[in-house]
C-alpha cells in the first residue's frame, strides 16, 4: 500500500482507496483482532467534535491501541499551548499516530512536520476530512455493490461547499472513485472561482435530479449562515436546496456527514428513510478509521480477499 | 388592456411614419396589428379596423425600468391605475415598479398580490421588482427564489442606497443563482449627506450639498463587485460623467447596463437656485459639465438607455423649503417630449437614438417589446412630432403634480399607446375610426 499520511486523499490513488476499504472490511467481519495492540493513539482535538472523537476512540479500542484523548477542555490546549507545542509533547510521550481535529486549513500538514509519529487528518478548518470521505466511499460501496460499482455513477455536493471541509474531501476521492460529481448551491455558498474547479454547477436540488444524480451528498448548513447574509431563510434554503420525501421516488440515495439539521438540509420525514445511507456512513466510521490507524501505524498486513 | 366587447382583433396603423431602430425601418408604412402581435408591416394594408396615422411617427413602445407607483401605500400619492395611465400617456407600454413601498416589497406574499391587482388595473405591462434585502435595510438577503416565483421580475434596494460592499457582494452572488437582474441605485450614505449637488449653486444658496463622490464612489464598488460576481446589473440614473466613464470602462468587463434620466439629462443645479422644494431629486441635479457628460454617454451607448425615476409626491412634501421637501420628480408624461424638445430638436441627439433609448433598449433589457419585428408583441407609441404644449397640473394624469418641467412650453406629444394590439392611452380623436 503507497498510502501512508491521512493528511489529505488528493494523491491518493484509486488503488489506495480500494486498500484501505479492503482492510476497513476486514476490520469490520473480525479478521484484524488486536491489530493495534501495544500502541497508543493520541486524540487532540482543538475544536468540539462528538461523532468524529467518539468514532476514532472506538476505532482504536477495538483493535486494541491504548487511547489518549486532549480535547480545548481542561487540557494544555484549554490553556492555550500551540499547535506545534502540543504535537511534539504528544510524539515524545510516545503516540504512535496523532489525530488531530482543528479549527484552521494547514493545521494538520503543520503538525506532521513536526513528529515523527503519523498525523491523521480529523478535520482542519474547511481544509480537509480525509477520513469523512474514506467512510462515505466505503458505505457507497456497501449499498451499490462494491467500490467497482462507483464508477461512472453520479453524486451531486449539495450546500454549503464554500465553507465545508467535507466537500474539499469527498469531491476528489468520489472523483478518484470514477464517480461523476455536480455542485448544487446558492453562489454565496460556492468559492468565486468555482469554475476552475471543473464541475458542473446546478441551480437547485431538483436540477440534480434532472442531471441524474443517484447519491445526494447533502453538506450541513452551519447555523450561523442561517442568519440571512448568504442564505435569506430556512424555508427558502429547505425547499430549494433541501431534501424532501418528494425527491426519493426516482430511488436516489441520501448522504450527510452528521450532524444533521432536520428541516433545513433534510426533511425530518427523510433522515432515516431506507434511501438514507446516513445511519450507514456512521457505523462505517469506526471500521474506516481502525483501517486508517492500523495503515498509519504501519499495523496494516496483507489481507486475504 | 382588455378589448370592449365585439371589438375585432386586428387593428391596421395606416400611413406612419415607422422608425424602429431595431429593425432599421425608417419610412411610412401601414402595420397590421393583429392578436396581441406585429402581423405585418407594408404598403397598402387594409382592414376592418384602421387608425389614420398620417403625419404621425410610429415608435417600438417605450419601456421605463424605473417607476414609484407608490402602491401599496401612498394611494394618496399614485395607484396601479393612475400611474399606469401616467406612464401610458407618455407612450410607455411598460414599467417596473420599484419595491419602496409600505409594505416594502420583500415577501413572495406582496409580490404575488402586487401581480394580481397589475392584471386587473395596469393599463401597461408592469412587472415588479422586490427587494435585494429584507426592509431595504441592506443586511438580510430576501427569499429571491420564492420571490422569482411570485412573479418579481427583478431585485433592487432602490431609494436606499448601496449595501455595503460585503452585503451587496453577495446580494449580487444570491442574485445570479435566482436569476433575477439587481438594479442599483448606487448611493454612498457615508457621503451623500446633503440634500442637492454640493457644487457652487448649493454652496452660494446655503444649502447641505452631497458630492458627486457618493455617486462614484458607490457606482464603482458596484461595477467591480458586478464584474467579479458575474451578476446581471443595471445601474439606473447615472447622474454623473465620471459614473458614466466607470459604466463605459466596465461594459465588457461586466454584464452591465445603465440608464439616465430624462432630468438629468436635461436640467442642472442652476434650478437650486430657485431654493424650491419641488426641485430637490435624488441622485441631485448636476452642473453643466455632468449633464454633458452623462448626455454624451447616451449618445455613444455607454448608458444603454432612459428610465424615469416617476417619483410622484403630495403637494404637502414638495412645497417646503429644499432642505424639508422629499425628493423627486414625476416622469412618464414629459420624459418623450422634454428630451425631443432639449436633445433632438436641440440638435445633440439624433431621434433615431432617442427612440433606441426609450424603446428598443430598454424592451430588449425587460425581454419583451422594443421591436416593430413581425412577431413582436404588438406595443407600439404613436407621437406627434409637431405638437407644441405646455405642461401644466391640467395635462398631468398622475395623482401628483411635482414636475420639473411646470410650465414647459415642449414639443412632440404622444397620440397613442398601444399594448398588446390595444390602445391604452388614446388622442388620436377622429383619426379612428372603423371602414365602412
Amino acid at each position: 500500500m503507497e498510502i501512508k499520511s491521512f493528511l489529505t486523499l488528493e494523491d491518493a490513488s484509486r488503488e489506495d482507496l480500494r486498500a484501505v476499504l479492503d482492510l476497513a472490511r476486514a476490520h469490520a467481519d473480525g479478521r484484524m483482532p488486536g491489530a493495534l495492540a501495544g500502541k497508543t493513539v493520541c486524540l487532540a482535538f482543538f475544536e468540539p467534535s462528538t461523532r468524529t472523537a467518539v468514532s476514532f476512540e472506538l476505532a482504536a479500542k477495538r483493535s486494541g491501541a491504548d487511547v489518549i484523548s486532549l480535547s480545548d477542555k481542561g487540557s494544555a490546549i484549554a490553556k492555550g499551548e500551540s499547535l506545534i507545542d502540543t504535537v511534539v509533547t504528544l510524539d515524545r510521550l510516545g503516540a504512535d499516530a496523532v489525530v488531530l481535529r482543528h479549527p484552521a486549513a494547514g493545521a494538520a500538514a503543520l503538525a506532521s512536520r513536526h513528529t515523527s509519529a503519523p498525523v491523521i487528518n480529523a478535520g482542519d478548518g474547511c481544509g480537509q476530512h480525509p477520513t469523512q470521505a474514506l467512510l462515505d466511499l466505503y458505505a457507497m460501496s456497501e449499498a451499490l455493490g462494491g467500490f467497482d460499482e462507483l464508477a461512472g455513477r453520479r453524486v451531486a455536493i449539495v450546500g454549503d461547499v464554500l465553507h465545508s471541509r467535507v466537500a474539499r474531501s469527498v469531491i476528489p476521492a468520489f472523483k478518484r472513485a470514477g464517480m461523476e460529481v455536480a455542485l448544487v448551491a446558492p453562489r454565496t455558498l460556492l468559492p468565486p472561482n468555482v469554475e476552475a474547479w471543473g464541475l458542473p454547477i446546478l441551480p437547485t436540488l431538483d436540477d440534480a435530479l434532472d442531471w441524474r444524480a443517484e447519491v445526494l451528498y447533502m453538506l450541513r448548513l452551519q447555523k450561523e449562515r442561517m442568519t440571512g447574509a448568504r442564505v435569506p431563510s430556512v424555508g427558502e434554503y429547505a425547499r430549494y436546496y433541501g431534501v424532501a420525501r418528494r425527491h426519493l421516488q426516482s430511488g436516489v440515495l441520501v448522504m450527510h456527514p452528521g450532524p444533521v439539521n432536520r428541516g433545513v438540509e433534510i426533511s425530518g420525514d427523510v433522515v432515516l428513510d431506507p434511501g438514507s445511507l446516513i445511519p450507514d456512513q456512521v457505523a462505517a466510521g469506526v471500521c474506516v478509521r481502525s483501517a486508517v490507524l492500523s495503515v498509519a501505524t504501519g499495523s496494516a498486513y496483507e489481507v486475504a480477499a | 388592456m382588455n378589448r370592449r366587447p365585439g371589438e375585432p382583433a386586428e387593428l391596421v396603423i395606416r400611413h406612419a411614419h415607422v422608425l424602429d431602430p431595431a429593425t432599421g425601418l425608417d419610412g411610412v408604412r401601414d402595420v397590421r396589428l393583429s392578436s396581441g402581435r406585429i402581423a405585418e408591416v407594408g404598403e397598402g394594408l387594409r382592414g376592418a379596423r384602421e387608425l389614420d396615422a398620417d403625419g404621425l411617427h410610429l415608435f417600438p413602445g417605450f419601456v421605463d425600468v424605473h417607476a414609484h407607483w407608490r402602491t401599496p401605500g401612498r394611494e394618496d400619492e399614485e395607484t396601479i391605475e393612475s400611474g399606469s395611465a401616467a406612464a401610458a400617456a407618455g407612450g410607455f407600454t411598460g414599467v417596473v415598479m420599484m419595491p419602496n413601498t409600505d409594505p416594502i416589497v420583500d415577501r413572495p406574499v406582496i409580490v404575488s398580490g402586487l401581480v394580481r391587482r397589475i392584471e386587473q388595473e395596469s393599463r401597461v405591462r408592469a412587472r415588479v421588482s422586490a427587494a435585494l434585502h429584507v426592509g431595504l435595510a441592506g443586511e438580510r438577503l430576501t427569499e429571491m427564489r420564492l420571490l422569482r416565483e411570485a412573479g418579481a421580475f427583478c431585485v433592487s434596494d432602490d431609494g436606499l442606497g448601496t449595501a455595503s460592499a460585503g452585503v451587496l457582494r453577495n446580494g449580487m452572488l444570491y442574485a445570479r443563482s435566482a436569476g433575477l437582474p439587481v438594479i442599483l441605485h448606487c448611493e454612498d450614505h457615508s457621503l451623500a449627506t446633503g440634500v442637492v449637488h454640493d457644487g457652487v449653486a448649493a454652496s452660494l444658496a446655503g444649502l447641505p450639498g452631497s458630492p458627486a463622490s457618493a455617486e462614484d464612489a458607490a457606482t464603482a464598488t458596484a461595477l467591480v463587485l458586478a464584474a467579479e460576481t458575474g451578476a446581471k446589473v443595471h445601474i439606473t440614473h447615472v447622474s454623473t460623467a465620471l459614473s458614466a466613464a466607470l459604466v463605459g470602462f466596465f461594459k465588457r468587463r461586466a454584464d452591465v447596463t445603465a440608464d439616465t434620466t430624462p432630468h438629468h439629462l436635461t436640467l442642472t443645479d442652476d434650478l437650486v437656485s430657485t431654493l424650491e422644494g419641488l426641485y430637490r431629486v435624488n441622485p441631485p441635479l448636476r452642473p453643466d459639465e455632468d449633464r454633458a457628460g452623462v448626455e454624451g454617454a447616451l449618445q455613444s451607448g455607454v448608458l444603454d438607455f432612459v428610465a424615469t425615476d416617476h417619483a410622484p409626491h403630495a403637494s404637502e412634501e414638495k412645497e417646503l423649503p429644499l432642505e424639508e421637501a422629499a425628493p423627486g420628480f414625476l416622469g412618464h408624461e414629459t420624459a418623450f417630449a422634454a428630451l425631443y424638445t432639449e436633445l433632438v430638436l436641440g440638435a445633440r441627439l439624433s431621434l433615431s437614438r432617442l427612440v433606441e433609448a426609450m424603446g428598443c433598449a430598454p424592451g430588449r433589457w425587460v425581454g419583451e417589446g422594443g421591436s416593430l419585428a413581425v412577431g413582436s408583441p404588438a406595443d407600439l407609441t404613436l407621437v406627434d412630432l409637431s405638437e407644441e404644449w405646455t405642461v401644466g397640473r391640467g395635462t398631468l394624469i398622475s395623482r401628483s403634480s411635482n414636475s420639473p418641467f411646470l410650465g414647459r412650453r415642449l414639443t412632440g406629444r404622444v397620440v397613442g399607446t398601444i399594448v398588446g394590439g390595444e390602445l391604452v392611452h388614446d388622442r388620436t380623436g377622429a383619426r379612428f375610426g372603423a371602414r365602412a
